[in-house]
């Protein structure tokens, strides 16, 4: 759905954006039950038939990573990042648009330096072996493949990448209603509420 | 040079720049105006160590676990269970809510989820029986935020994490000071009910009545004593038994109490994925900060600054209180605690305060926090789950608050409060 003067290139990143999350966010809620599974499965190797595997732990984590990471930028588009919103509620509607637009782009700042070391970080996970970790091609005839750190330490950095885009398309939707006072972009369709304490 | 990173910090967060965004950007922009580019590279792997932790994934399991309890019909069989315990009393309903407040936050450790469950069923309720909507809802939000206070609790987990800190001692130190809260909002309710009048809600329940609702809120309180009875017995890791608490929760929402079906599921997933999210992201961004606030040598400095006001713990720790709630009243419990643990938390313990009190006096007074105006978390959902404006909560919520503050100086100058379980059970020494 798009509002009434929303620009086409605008409205075709919002779309893609949209469509991207959503499938991200698949991703991250089957990271979210496979967690749950595996600490279970652990839970029932370790303390009933008392062998704890080597694996579950950190396959865990793995999933844990890119849950976040695949879910961050939803929870950056639907605007649940904590901040303490007092001073923007009190600007008039310009004032806070344009405050709005400098914490956009501070954001986005920080999302291209984390990027760059990032890239850093990567590369040097390609040259470790994660602990447990390996891919049982045993299974199909094949040799067991021990699974690259880098795997798990693309997780956060792909979550910044798509942040960016969100990022972009927020900066976009922000300088359009500062120069069209009669344009609002309001809240993205797919939004769903939700708050930690 | 590198302190200068707070100030910049503090004016991040005061314009609304996300916690996310200002614990990194302040930093790293200081970090590059002095040429030390290097250890912006230490900070993006903070970031990423700090979430990539196993005891950490306790708080996407309770958070999950929380969802399905709230989802799953439990919060109706514990006010049930309240109603015949304590609804025959002058101001029974208003009673039955503060006490199942303390019963959802066996199986929660959240105040939010506290207020939107229970809130949405016993406003409404108080509301039919004769109370005003507005006492309802004031007294629904001061009785959330026994949520996290009480085992187990989400923010206990952040601050054991990012303190180093052992959650079984943070889970049992939560014990006595949860039920204080929970203990004086009922002693402040039957003062009211006596001076107002307010309504019994039913009559006195009869044994047969009480054993039936306490056999149909059974599985759902047993959900606490699975949890801390397998961490303390040493059965099970606090993140084997959030773990164990999902399953468990899953089994009683779709097969005992058949109020939730496998389609809900994903809803319930989604939830509990964002809200971890956000948090796990802050978690990663205050280790980043905690050794930055570390490499600075803020925690020495601040501590010299302090113990220039004065040298006396007591007083010292009644200031921090001031302080904690005025942060309080800003931010919610869990950045809050992100924040200032790791610039606060050194200081008192070299006075002398065992970590985990000081743990515990955090915990509490930043809980308290959540209902207090102009930032509360609490009185926000309240106030849009009652209809009620969040002015005139804030003014009606104030004998309770009162309470709560009482609690907070209780447990700040009486240590065994806090530390007498987690003691007992050999968590502390």
């Amino acid at each position: 759905m798009s509002s009434a003067g929303e620009l086409r290139p605008i409205q075709l990143l919002g779309e893609f954006n949209t469509r991207i999350l959503a499938f991200c966010r698949l991703v991250a809620i089957a990271g979210l039950g496979l967690m749950v599974l595996i600490i279970l499965i652990q839970v029932f190797f370790r303390y009933v038939l008392n062998n704890a595997l080597p694996w579950p732990d950190e396959a865990a984590r793995f999933c844990m990573l890119w849950m976040t990471g695949l879910m961050a930028p939803s929870a950056y588009r639907w605007g649940t990042f904590v901040s303490i919103d007092m001073i923007k509620g009190a600007m008039g509607r310009h004032a806070a648009g344009v405050l709005n637009l400098f914490m956009l782009l501070l954001g986005l700042a920080v999302l291209f330096v984390a990027l760059q070391f990032a890239e850093k970080h990567i590369r040097s996970g390609w040259l470790f072996n994660s602990g447990s970790l390996k891919l049982p091609l045993q299974l199909v005839g094949g040799e067991s493949i021990r699974v690259k750190l880098a795997w798990m330490y693309m997780s956060l950095p792909v979550g910044f990448a798509l942040m960016v885009l969100v990022s972009f398309e927020l900066i976009l939707k922000q300088v359009h209603e500062l120069l069209d006072g009669s344009v609002s972009y309001g809240d993205p369709p797919d939004r769903i509420e939700s708050r930690a304490d | 040079m590198l302190i200068l990173f707070l100030p910049l910090f503090l004016i991040f967060l005061f314009i609304g720049i996300p916690v996310f965004f200002a614990m990194l950007a302040a930093p790293g922009i200081i970090l590059w105006s002095i040429g030390q580019e290097r250890d912006i590279a230490f900070l993006y792997r903070n970031i990423y160590n700090g979430i990539d932790s196993f005891p950490l994934m306790a708080i996407p399991f309770f958070m999950l676990a929380g969802e399905l309890m709230n989802r799953g019909g439990i919060t109706h069989r514990l006010v049930d269970f309240a109603q015949v315990m304590m609804g025959h009393f002058r101001g029974g309903l208003a009673h039955v809510n503060i006490l199942s407040s303390m019963l959802f936050a066996g199986l929660s450790g959240s105040a939010v989820a506290d207020t939107s469950a229970l809130g949405s069923m016993l406003i409404p309720a108080m509301e039919k029986n004769g109370y005003s909507r507005r006492f309802a809802a004031a007294v629904t939000a001061a009785s959330s935020v026994i949520g996290p206070i009480i085992p187990p609790s989400g923010i206990m987990i952040i601050y054991a994490y990012v303190m180093g800190e052992s959650v079984a001692a943070l889970f049992l130190g939560g014990m006595i000071p949860g039920i204080l809260v929970g203990v004086g909002l009922m002693m402040m309710t039957a003062y009211l009910a006596k001076r107002y009048d307010f309504p019994i809600a039913s009559k006195r329940a009869t044994l047969p009545e009480r054993g039936r609702a306490a056999a149909r809120a059974f599985f759902p309180l047993l959900t606490p004593v699975i949890i801390l009875g397998g961490i303390l017995g040493g059965v099970f890791t606090p993140t084997e038994a959030s773990a164990v608490a999902v399953a468990y929760a899953l089994v009683i929402s779709i097969f005992l109490l058949k109020a939730m079906t496998w389609r809900d599921l994903p809803g319930v997933l989604m939830r509990a994925c964002l809200t971890s999210t956000v948090v796990l992201l802050l978690v990663g961004a205050a280790i980043a900060f905690k050794a930055i606030v570390g490499l600075s040598h803020l925690p020495e400095i601040l501590a010299g600054w302090v113990l220039s006001l004065s040298s006396d713990p007591l007083v010292l720790l009644f200031l921090i209180n001031l302080l904690l709630f005025v942060v309080g009243m800003f931010l919610d419990a869990g950045p809050a605690i992100i924040i200032l643990g790791p610039i606060l938390g050194p200081i008192f313990v070299d006075l002398g305060v065992h970590p985990v009190h000081f743990a515990i006096i955090m915990s509490v007074n930043l809980t308290v926090g959540l209902v207090t105006p102009p930032m509360g978390l609490v009185l926000f959902v309240a106030s849009s789950i009652s209809g009620v404006r969040v002015d005139t909560l804030a003014k009606t919520i104030l004998p309770f608050l009162a309470v709560e503050v009482l609690v907070i100086f209780l447990i700040t100058y009486i240590p065994a409060l806090s530390m007498f379980i987690p003691t007992f059970f050999g968590f502390v020494q």
